[in-house]
């Protein structure tokens, strides 16, 4: 199908349409929500405020010393809650608008996100001055005040409401094991997202993620342990290639294999050991909000990618197993909420979210603890930046509505044939329990 | 939590596998936040905590004009211009401007240094001023550098310069009163030990900090008189003209307290350009640092002994021959003739030798100088007068001569009849100036120094105490001896001083030792005087000439200079005349 594509666009993009169509839901009743998404979740974005407005002014005190930049001492916080804002307001927009209602326009989204990833390639390689590039890559659409907008966080929400869609409806024919159906088409899909983020926009991180939401998302769908086998080692083989393609991602592997010995350290290791010391130092409680040394300069993207070891410094063992917690709480609701949904796609919408969200975590934890080689990866709901935030909060915001329609384990399978709407007591939910409000 | 998920589906496995991977990151956690705890803190220490040293300012060095402290040596600071030749990328601007700014400051060989690719630091101008400094960054030329240091000031020129000494390209005084001073006037560098900012700015966070401010060194207050000290400069040179002398010397010292008023030496060097000095004998003060054999001076020192002693009185007589026997050896007056009975104080009029020795006889058994008479020679020379002791006189270099004691086979009656007329003994001008103070000033020995005090940080001065070591001789003694000397001066050369004042002193004219034999053709010559009025005796002035293969004379060419300074003293300490 995808060769048609190339061809005849409009064609392709009424079976994008369809193939990701979840009309066919079955009306259970909604009830009340899973507000421990919300809980968790505001609990990450409460701690990652509290450390912007810790080390904010000494990360503008270290960019305006090392770029001459203008940067203020709130700078960081203050973009922050505006990013947080921006962030909740789509959490709460995918979590009212109705899911079917945003999953029709699937097709659409991608194939937005994939011409806003295409215009900025062209963008960044005529040299035009809204696309901004960073250490040699173009990764953001520069909009000004409004500020910027990564197309890759766009492109892997689009992907995961696609493949959702579409993979969910190959599973529903029995076809999700189906090659020539089924996984070519979300290779190439895959692999095309794959061209734009990790060849073009040099992030490996975001890309190491996007396949973690596909992979999630073929896991639930029932693919067998051939397929599987074969679908790990393919992306084996196309994570290696991505890594001997550039210097960069070499020096830092050389760099993992080196371990823990300082004795060699050198330019290429100063991130990571940065990151350890950081951790290291914070002992069992940390040094305390404010008192971050590492942050003032000696640890690079103390905001952003290295915002995990900052935290590790001021809050200690005992602040960083909390965390890791909070992101395990999380998960597990995800899961949770992915087991009690009744249709495959929506349990594949939540499968992606849960890739999504889990492959960040561990990148990103792993990297600054010196389990895996370092990856340019954000902390979901912690780091500063706003669109990977206001994209992991909209698939959040989509699980949250989701979780109004979940349906307790003991009656899943029937309600997977019968039309148990129509049948009193089956549509209850166990989190309603008596006093839980039900709606049509 | 029940999280209800199914038995053996696939998202119970999900669920394991990132549990699985969480408890791993919690070991690992555990590992590098709690085990290696110590170890991550102590690499944090050694990054992020840094010591910064606050240099301390170095002292000031006053003079005296009067009573009132007057800067002698004062701080600048200047700038070393310096280039990276790898990232320079306008060598003829930077040539042009560094020529046109630094003027003679800068190197001949600008375009060589910059064209040294491979070096990273060539030293294009140094001692540049400040201003010169904002006028080179105003050009904003890359690659160029600046480096900021502090050097010595001198308004008043060369004055006083082996007195004072320098300061060294890194920091530390050399010679004089800023290499004998050296801790007191370089104070204690401060220290910050910080956390800081990877840019090195000292942070707040951190319990270990220290902020140890620098404590800068004293600024010290000489007790030379620049007004004293510059005609003693400009009488000695005008001297060493008149007498064809290549070399001079000359002590004034307040004989009630022991400070150096002036203390001048020739051939002298320029202290600002110090390190274009190629013969470093110029460095040197000779009045602490060249012992020499006194000569007649040391007549004075043995008839006060004599006298304190009570074995002689000035007008005591002895039998002049014009020479006399000690042991195997004969020893003859300079000046023949005055044959027959004389007096003491005629004989030393003369400086006869015979009349020393004679002394010297007269404190052992009177007819030769026993062990007894050594014993109190040497107790009076050595101990009292404190001849052949480092003084601890507050300058870098002192010398300390040599005075043999009876105790040493050396130490016999040869020497010390020998002893009597200066000859046989080392001992330098400042001892020997000391010694004379308390001779001058009623018997009470002073310890020489260069201070007058202390000048703190809000500009107070502090005038510090005199230290009296001794009590040479008694009062009348030093009565006897300012009569004696002043006869002796007045004997021949009254018509020189101002009438209305005491003043006295005693000439000298040594052989120098010219490979273990006293040359025939070299002499120093100097001069031993005190002057003031008839109660008090206001300075004590000791002049010295000499000159390789010079012979000079004490009366001839020292005291003419000694008239001089004495004279000039008269009428700027303004002393009232008597009658």
């Amino acid at each position: 199908m995808f060769k048609v594509s190339i061809f005849e666009p409009k064609k392709t993009l009424a079976m994008f349409s369809e193939s990701s169509n979840f009309s066919e839901i079955t009306s259970i009743r909604r009830h009340r929500p899973d507000y421990q998404i919300v809980l968790f979740m505001g609990l990450l974005m409460l701690l990652g405020l509290v450390i912007m407005y810790a080390i904010g002014p000494q990360r503008a005190n270290v960019l305006n010393n090392a770029y001459g930049s203008d940067y203020s001492d709130t700078y960081f916080f203050v973009k922050q809650v505006t990013s947080l804002i921006v962030a909740l307001a789509s959490f709460f927009a995918m979590a009212f608008i109705p899911y079917n209602f945003i999953t029709k326009y699937a097709g659409k989204i991608l194939l937005v996100a994939i011409g806003a990833c295409l215009l900025l390639a062209i963008s960044g390689w005529a040299n035009l001055s809204f696309a901004q590039q960073t250490l040699g890559a173009t990764r953001w659409f520069n909009l000004g005040p409004l500020g910027s907008l990564q197309p890759s966080e766009m492109l892997k929400f689009a992907v995961l409401l696609f493949t959702a869609g579409f993979l969910g409806a190959k599973a529903k024919q029995g076809k999700q094991n189906d090659f020539k159906e089924t996984l070519v088409p979300i290779a190439i899909l895959t692999v095309i997202s794959l061209m734009f983020i990790v060849v073009i926009q040099k992030d490996l991180g975001t890309g190491v993620s996007l396949i973690g939401i596909v992979l999630s998302m073929l896991v639930i769908s029932g693919l067998n342990k051939r397929n599987m086998l074969i679908i790990l080692f393919a992306t084996l083989i196309l994570g290696t290639l991505f890594i001997i393609s550039s210097p960069h991602r070499i020096d830092r592997v050389v760099t993992y294999l080196k371990g823990d010995d300082t004795s060699q350290s050198d330019a290429g290791s100063y991130h990571i050991e940065q990151a350890k010391l950081a951790i290291g130092s914070g002992g069992l409680f940390g040094v305390g909000v404010g008192n971050s040394v590492q942050s003032t300069g000696y640890l690079p993207e103390a905001t952003n990618d290295s915002v995990f070891a900052i935290m590790g410094e001021t809050f200690g063992f005992v602040g960083l197993v909390a965390i890791l917690a909070l992101f395990l709480a999380l998960l597990m609701r995800l899961l949770k909420q992915m087991d009690h949904q009744v249709d495959i796609r929506l349990k594949l919408l939540i499968a992606g979210t849960f890739g999504w969200l889990g492959a960040h975590v561990i990148l990103n934890v792993a990297s600054m603890i010196g389990l895996i080689p370092l990856t340019g990866i954000t902390l979901p709901l912690l780091s500063f930046g706003g669109t990977s935030m206001v994209f992991v909060t909209a698939a959040l915001g989509l699980v949250f509505q989701l979780s109004h329609y979940s349906v307790h384990p003991s009656n899943l399978k029937e309600a997977q044939y019968e039309n148990f709407g129509s049948r009193r007591g089956i549509g209850r939910s166990r989190h309603s329990g008596s006093r839980g409000y039900t709606r049509n | 939590m029940n999280l209800e998920l199914q038995k053996g589906s696939r998202s119970k496995a999900l669920a394991s596998i990132i549990i699985g991977i969480m408890v791993i990151f919690v070991f690992r956690l555990f590992y590098l936040q709690i085990i290696q705890h110590d170890y991550y803190v102590d690499i944090a220490n050694v990054e992020q905590i840094k010591r910064l040293s606050i240099p301390a300012k170095r002292g000031l060095i006053y003079a005296l004009d009067g009573s009132l402290p007057v800067p002698l040596v004062m701080n600048q600071t200047v700038f070393t211009v310096f280039a990276d030749p790898q990232t320079t990328n306008n060598d003829s601007k930077i040539i042009d401007t560094i020529r046109r700014v630094a003027g003679g400051n800068a190197r001949p060989d600008l375009q060589e240094l910059l064209n040294m690719k491979e070096s990273r630091y060539q030293i294009l101008a140094t001692r540049i001023t400040r201003t010169q400094a904002d006028m080179i960054k105003s050009e904003n030329l890359s690659g160029i550098g600046f480096q900021e240091e502090t050097q010595r000031v001198y308004p008043e020129g060369a004055l006083a310069s082996q007195a004072l000494g320098f300061v060294d390209f890194s920091g530390v005084g050399r010679y004089g009163i800023e290499g004998g001073l050296d801790d007191r006037l370089t104070g204690v560098d401060g220290l910050l030990q910080s956390v800081t900012d990877i840019s090195s700015v000292p942070l707040t966070i951190g319990t270990n900090n220290i902020d140890q401010p620098a404590v800068d060194g004293e600024n010290i207050v000489l007790s030379i008189d620049r007004n004293i000290q510059s005609y003693a400069e400009k009488a000695l040179s005008d001297g060493l003209t008149r007498t064809g002398a290549t070399k001079g010397s000359v002590i004034v010292m307040d004989p009630q307290t022991g400070k150096v008023m002036a203390m001048a030496n020739l051939p002298s060097y320029d202290q600002a350009k110090f390190f274009e000095v190629t013969d470093a004998s110029l460095f040197n003060n000779a009045t602490i640092s060249v012992p020499y054999e006194p000569g007649s001076d040391i007549k004075t020192f043995i008839m006060a002994t004599g006298i304190d002693k009570g074995v002689v009185t000035p007008d005591s007589t002895y039998e002049n021959t014009g020479r006399i026997q000690v042991d195997d050896r004969i020893i003859s007056n300079a000046t023949q003739g005055h044959i027959g009975t004389i007096s003491l104080q005629y004989a030393f009029n003369w400086s006869f030798n015979t009349a020393v020795v004679t002394v010297a006889q007269r404190l052992g058994d009177g007819s030769s100088i026993t062990r007894e008479a050594r014993d109190t020679i040497y107790d009076y020379f050595h101990n009292k007068y404190r001849l052949g002791q480092l003084t601890d006189i507050e300058l870098d270099g002192e010398v300390a001569g040599t005075i043999i004691p009876p105790t040493e086979a050396d130490g016999n009656a040869v020497r010390y009849s020998n002893m009597t007329f200066g000859q046989g003994l080392d001992v330098t001008m400042v001892q020997v100036t000391a010694a004379f103070c308390s001779i001058a000033n009623g018997g009470e020995y002073y310890k020489p120094t260069m201070l007058a005090g202390v000048v703190d940080k809000d500009g107070n001065y502090t005038p510090n105490q005199t230290t009296k070591l001794s009590t040479p001789v008694n009062i009348s003694t030093s009565r006897l001896m300012r009569e004696m000397t002043h006869t002796a001066r007045s004997a021949f050369y009254t018509i020189v001083d101002k009438p209305g004042y005491y003043i006295g002193g005693k000439t000298g004219t040594s052989q120098v030792l010219r490979d273990g034999v006293y040359s025939d053709t070299e002499t120093i010559g100097t001069y031993l005087g005190y002057g003031g009025s008839e109660d008090l005796s206001r300075y004590v002035i000791m002049v010295q000439v000499s000159g390789d293969g010079k012979s000079l004379s004490g009366p001839r060419d020292a005291l003419p200079i000694f008239t001089d300074i004495s004279n000039w003293m008269l009428n700027y300490l303004e002393i009232q005349p008597k009658g």
